[in-house]
């Protein structure tokens, strides 16, 4: 199935998750977490897992998500690590290295934490390779998400790459006015200052320049046009209902276990 | 009043609380998302024992008032979640009382000298670490994910002291640090600040 953008002329092709809208895809990603947090079997966990990686590796796999893995998997590593030594309900001892006790409650608690650790990565991973920031700006409108708050989480992506380009060349400027790499903490932070100010007062320069410009062409307007969806999704309102139901009851589910303690 | 370069005048103060945005604001919380992750990329860059990725939200709270700095913090732990760690979304509460901290203390005037600079970085260290300690334990069994902090908190759950005090410690120390530089770097840049750039923030409310 091929679909033609007007604005560029570009032939892309569709596929399966084209159809799903992204704010099923993230009620989805919260469905997933609250199941990880409801049921804590470390066999479901691992099922958890599985299922959201195969969500994953069914759309694309980036080296964003990558990076998001190897991000988190020392802290996984020192998790493990602490936990299956010190962890407090440690009873069971399960392997000794050099007289350091490794405990099976530990290990137990600090795997099923890198289960849930994993499944949000995974998961919101499907929604980052998966969708596109105009496609998920234009849908938020279509929605009836106020433009305002649409126009910030949009603008955030696009002002980004322009701030770092901006640091760059102040960054730049520095070393050809002959700043050398500081060595202590101290002229670590003392550098940071010739090189912040201009920074940020160039960006708030810019910022109020986009808010003249957006002030001219009519931004506060009632009359302005909606953004229309990009695409058409498979039954959006009947999987948003169906997911926020669910999470909503793992939600409750889980306040009342942890109320059910204290009975 | 004007101390140290920073006007206190009752007259000149924004509206605090208001939630409506003007133009003015909504062009200015994606800058301060920018500056946050362009401070926290710098400090990774550099190797600091610091964050410092609370800075555009400090500037936003003083420009523009607590609800600005709120949306910023908030935003920018979304972005910093959908980007590079889908973990660190959930910190957005802690952003967001941040915001609503140094909002509240620059706007009665903890803002005004660098002894009372010191006195709001360690409030907000403490909102900081009280909000992060649950989501820490929550999330990550009570560890923050920075080596030296990490050896703090598995030394005190192995000497069998609670985990909630071991967490919030461990989070604490690493706060102060970070709260602290922040909060004298966001004073040092708000008083290099054209007056003509803070008048249009606070004026176009």
């Amino acid at each position: 199935m091929e679909i033609r953008n007007n604005s560029i002329q570009k032939i892309a092709r569709l596929h399966w998750y084209n159809f799903v809208d992204p704010v099923t895809k993230l009620l989805l990603a919260l469905f997933l977490t609250m199941l990880s947090f409801d049921f804590t079997n470390l066999y479901f966990e691992a099922g958890l897992v599985l299922c959201s990686l195969v969500l994953l590796l069914l759309s694309r796999l980036t080296s964003a998500t990558i990076n998001a893995v190897s991000f988190c998997l020392f802290l996984i590593v020192t998790m493990i690590l602490i936990q299956g030594l010190f962890y407090s309900k440690n009873v069971h001892p399960l392997f000794s290295v050099m007289g350091i006790t490794f405990y099976l409650e530990g290990l137990l608690y600090a795997l099923t934490m890198s289960a849930r650790i994993l499944i949000i990565i995974f998961a919101i991973g499907f929604f980052m390779n998966t969708t596109t920031i105009s496609e998920n700006a234009k849908y938020l409108e279509s929605i009836g998400m106020p433009y305002k708050q649409v126009y910030l989480l949009m603008s955030v992506c696009y002002i980004l790459p322009q701030i770092q380009q901006n640091m760059k060349k102040i960054q730049f400027a520095e070393r050809a006015r002959g700043i050398n790499p500081q060595k202590t903490v101290t002229q670590k932070i003392r550098s940071i200052l010739p090189i912040l100010i201009p920074l940020i007062i160039k960006t708030f320069d810019q910022s109020i320049n986009r808010s003249i410009t957006l002030q001219l062409r009519g931004f506060n307007s009632p009359e302005r046009t909606l953004a229309t969806p990009k695409y058409c999704y498979f039954k959006a309102k009947f999987s948003h209902y169906c997911l926020s139901f669910a999470t909503i009851l793992l939600i409750g589910w889980k306040l009342w276990q942890i109320i059910s303690r204290f009975l | 009043m004007k101390e140290n370069g920073i006007e206190h005048n009752k007259g000149n103060r924004f509206n605090m609380w208001k939630i409506h945005l003007s133009v003015a604001t909504v062009t200015l919380i994606p800058a301060a998302v920018g500056i946050n992750y362009v401070a926290k990329a710098f400090a990774e860059g550099l190797k600091l024992p610091l964050w410092l990725g609370s800075l555009g939200t400090y500037l936003a709270s003083m420009l523009a008032g607590p609800t600005a700095g709120a949306i910023s913090g908030f935003i920018n732990n979304i972005i910093y979640g959908l980007t590079l760690s889908p973990v660190s979304t959930v910190y957005s509460i802690t952003s967001i009382a941040i915001g609503i901290v140094v909002g509240v203390l620059f706007n009665r005037g903890w803002f005004s000298s660098a002894k009372r600079v010191f006195v709001s970085a360690i409030l907000i260290a403490l909102t900081s670490a009280i909000i992060s300690t649950p989501l820490n334990v929550i999330f990550w069994g009570g560890q923050t994910g920075i080596p030296w902090g990490d050896a703090i908190f598995a030394g005190m759950i192995g000497n069998h002291i609670n985990i909630w005090i071991a967490s919030f410690t461990d989070e604490f120390i690493l706060d102060i640090m970070d709260k602290v530089v922040v909060a004298y770097i966001a004073f040092f840049i708000y008083k290099q600040l054209p007056q003509r750039m803070i008048n249009y923030f606070k004026d176009n409310q």
